[in-house]
């Protein structure tokens, strides 16, 4: 899947997206065309890569370099049409003759600081043999137009020409223009001809750039959110994902503008499926979404945000939330996320190696249907080993699989009035505990009751716990 | 050589016409020319414009500018490649908003070529501060629209020739009425420096002005719509600075107070004035004062005595009668050519 639909799937990775510093819209597109790497070995290169880059841009020594970097990105021109022309040998006009005698000057620049900086991952191609095609006098200056020295031909025109007066003789005038015009057009046809040669290299070095620019851009934002590289667990074993420390950057930077920090979290999944429940307002969504986002960013090449994380490379990712309506096909959240479930069955039976994350299933139907499917979920992914992790707020289903629990509410000893809506948080552990019992903790009622909800209200709701 | 020797003394210059065809061109070429022969390096461009070469409207031919070996000129790259004549390619900027962007190039030899620049202020203005970086260009000249004459602000640059003429108003006295009004509000009084200092960090709102020179917030959005006019008189504020539009309702509202005299209003520099000749003439009438934070340092006022429909007025007379009414030396492009 490309990157460009994955940010419609993925809560939070269109924000980490916007807070790369990329020079325009051109290395966007190249990001937006990106596709989920399924190659462990591909994926290990790149964080190679961001690794070096990282370094670099964290050593205040190479800061000027880092700069002077930033701004060489700045300066390529968005020449795809240019690219397109040279390499279907369209006769090329001065303005284009100018761009790619301009682009091969940019890539010496490039090549001689990358080297400078150690940044030989990437390597451009020598385009000096272009830059000799459209220097032809070797004055190294990158302005352009169509030298003389191009075409005997060419100065004669031109000599004639200028002596020409175009208001004394208009006729003569126009005819000897239009010799320098033909003669012109003579070099640009073989310009481009001899240009053309080198199109696939042009082409390359393009891409790479872009390439390159990306990898910085990812290196910056690790630095900025202390991302870490992420290892792979060998396979084989039963381990599947272990990531210490997590946290969503932008739920963490909204909590932040509101003076709140992050809890980060710890979770470890084994192959198989593992339930997790937790109070209202516990954060099983917040787990659930960063668990993705960290999978995601990881296989797009990226750094990730936890303080330790190893993965498991997947083929796909599924994240169902169940309170995703499909409005263009008029279907009810339940029949959608049916619909979604359905998918990864047929997924799982195909043998595709994937992690799914599902976001209280059949919380939209009646409980006892509802639990029966969230049973039997959890029975469909142990038979086939399938990673999933599947919030809930059913209990007590007797369920062998393996259960986590979000340590939830702590402020048992806190009366009514001091907690509120704004400070609720302060009061909840968001870290994850085996849950050996099964059963769901019921704090509804009293977290409902510290929020200064209506006690009469309370007293009819306490009635029918059972 | 008329007037070339006061635009030495300025980085930049843009020549705007009162109407079309009232010689802005003709003045153009004449000033590249003159600055060639001055050893004056110049970098030229237009205001970007809807781009055709002829003028739907009244269909005359859209100029074409004459540039001289070793100018500067920033164009439309379609236009650039229409160009009879040999020219270095110095700097295309693909990123404005113009549509196959912008070229800058230096002129190898004399020729003709249509000029359309960087059409919005921010741009242009970076065009006029970079291009003495850029190119070592003495002056940096635009060729500006009276219909956009915020670009032709002295944000933008430091000086302005003025050219009007038959186009503008075929009968004499209208002409020079019209012209006298524009000139008018060119040469508004500037408030003192250290006041205009502080006062061009403000650039939106509306603020009253104390002697002391500080500024106080009087919690208004703009001076456009007639509720914020209301506040603005109500304030019974005296002296009043507001950096962005002023209109004929605000001028004409102020004009009816009683005590208008020793009332000042601060605007930021002619092109945010949008008024008719008599409110503006009122309001100074009664007493009241307009002061500019950034003044117009205006270098000439060309005229043509020609008009597109074949009108024409007597030159000298226009000449001479221009002269008086303005004050100042007036140019017939046409005659100083002969």
């Amino acid at each position: 899947m490309k990157f460009s639909r994955m940010t419609e799937h993925i809560d939070g990775l269109k924000y980490l997206a916007g807070k790369l510093e990329l020079s325009g819209s051109r290395p966007l597109r190249y990001l937006m065309e990106t596709h989920f790497c399924t190659n462990r070995q591909e994926l290990e290169s790149g964080y190679d890569i961001l690794q070096s880059a990282l370094d670099l841009v964290s050593d205040p020594a190479r800061l000027p370099d880092c700069m002077r970097l930033n701004h060489l990105f700045s300066q390529i021109h968005d020449i795809q049409g240019t690219l397109q022309a040279v390499a279907a040998k369209r006769v090329l006009d001065e303005i284009e003759l100018f761009e790619i005698k301009y682009f091969a000057f940019l890539c010496s620049d490039f090549s001689l600081l990358l080297n400078d900086m150690g940044f030989t991952h990437e390597p451009l191609y020598p385009l000096s043999e272009v830059a000799a095609i459209l220097d032809p006098d070797g004055t190294g200056v990158v302005s352009f137009y169509i030298y003389n020295s191009y075409s005997q031909s060419l100065a004669a025109a031109r000599d004639r020409l200028r002596g020409t007066d175009p208001g004394e003789q208009p006729g003569e005038w126009e005819a000897l223009r239009q010799d320098v015009d033909k003669a012109e057009l003579e070099v640009r046809k073989e310009l481009t001809r001899r240009i053309s040669y080198h199109s696939g290299v042009l082409r390359e070095n393009f891409d790479t750039l872009a390439r390159i620019e990306i990898w910085f851009a990812k290196a910056y934002l690790a630095k900025r959110y202390r991302l870490v590289r992420p290892e792979f667990i060998p396979d084989g074993g039963s381990e599947f994902l272990a990531i210490e420390e997590m946290f969503h950057p932008h739920i963490a930077d909204a909590l932040e503008d509101s003076g709140v920090s992050f809890q980060t979290v710890s979770i470890r999944l084994e192959k198989g499926p593992c339930l997790l429940t937790g109070a209202n307002m516990s954060g099983k969504t917040v787990v659930l979404k960063t668990v993705s986002l960290i999978q995601t960013l990881a296989q797009y090449g990226f750094f990730v945000p936890a303080g330790k994380a190893r993965l498991t490379v997947v083929e796909e990712l599924f994240l169902v939330s169940g309170d995703r309506q499909d409005p263009l096909r008029g279907l009810s959240s339940f029949a959608a996320e049916m619909l979604e479930l359905n998918r990864i069955f047929a997924a799982v039976k195909k043998g595709t190696r994937m992690i799914v994350l599902i976001d209280e299933p059949a919380r939209t139907t009646n409980p006892n249907e509802g639990m029966a499917l969230v049973s039997a979920l959890a029975d469909f992914f142990t038979l086939h080993r399938t990673t999933a992790l599947i919030s809930t707020h059913f209990g007590d289903m007797n369920l062998s699989c393996r259960k986590l629990r979000v340590k939830g509410f702590t402020g048992q000893s806190a009366v009514p009035g001091e907690v509120n809506a704004q400070n609720i948080n302060k009061y909840i552990d968001y870290s994850l505990v085996e849950d050996m019992d099964g059963l769901v903790p019921e704090e509804a009622l009293r977290i409902a009751r510290l929020l200064g909800v209506d006690a009469s209200f309370l007293e009819l709701a306490k009635k029918y716990v059972k | 050589m008329p007037f070339i020797d006061r635009i030495r003394k300025y980085k930049s210059l843009s020549i705007v016409g009162l109407e079309k065809n009232t010689g802005k061109t003709e003045c153009l070429n004449y000033v590249l020319r003159r600055m060639a022969q001055t050893q004056t390096q110049v970098a030229v461009t237009s205001i970007g414009i809807d781009g055709e070469r002829v003028d739907l409207i009244k269909s005359t031919p859209k100029p074409e500018i004459y540039v001289e070996p070793g100018m500067y000129f920033t164009t439309l790259s379609r236009y650039y490649l229409e160009k009879r004549f040999c020219a270095e390619i110095c700097e295309v900027d693909n990123d404005s908003a113009v549509s196959g962007g912008l070229v800058t190039a230096r002129a190898l030899e004399k020729g003709k070529i249509v000029l359309a620049g960087p059409s919005d202020t921010v741009s242009l203005a970076r065009w006029v501060e970079q291009a003495p970086l850029k190119w070592h260009v003495g002056l940096a000249l635009v060729d500006g629209a009276l219909s956009r004459m915020s670009l032709a602000s002295p944000a933008v640059t430091e000086a302005m020739i003025l050219t009007t003429g038959a186009a503008y108003s075929a009968n004499m006295s209208r002409l020079l009425g019209r012209t006298r009004f524009v000139y008018d509000t060119l040469c508004l009084p500037a408030v003192p420096k250290e006041l205009a200092g502080r006062l061009g960090e403000v650039v939106r709102g509306v603020w009253a002005v104390d002697e002391r020179s500080e500024l106080k917030d009087l919690g208004i959005h703009s001076a456009l719509y007639v509720q914020d006019v209301t506040k603005i008189i109500h304030s019974g504020e005296r002296r009043i600075y507001i950096p962005g539009v002023v209109s004929n309702t605000l001028l004409d509202k102020l004009g009816h107070q009683k005590e208008v005299s020793g009332m000042e209003l601060i605007i930021r520099d002619f092109s945010r004035l949008f008024t008719e000749p008599d409110i503006f003439y009122r309001f100074l009438k009664e007493g009241g004062k307009i002061s500019t934070v950034l003044q117009t340092n205006l270098i000439a006022v060309c005229i043509n005595p020609w008009s597109p429909e074949g009108y024409h007025l007597n030159a000298r007379e226009l000449e001479k009668r221009m002269q008086e009414v303005l004050g100042l030396p007036v140019y017939n492009i046409k005659r100083l050519e002969r």
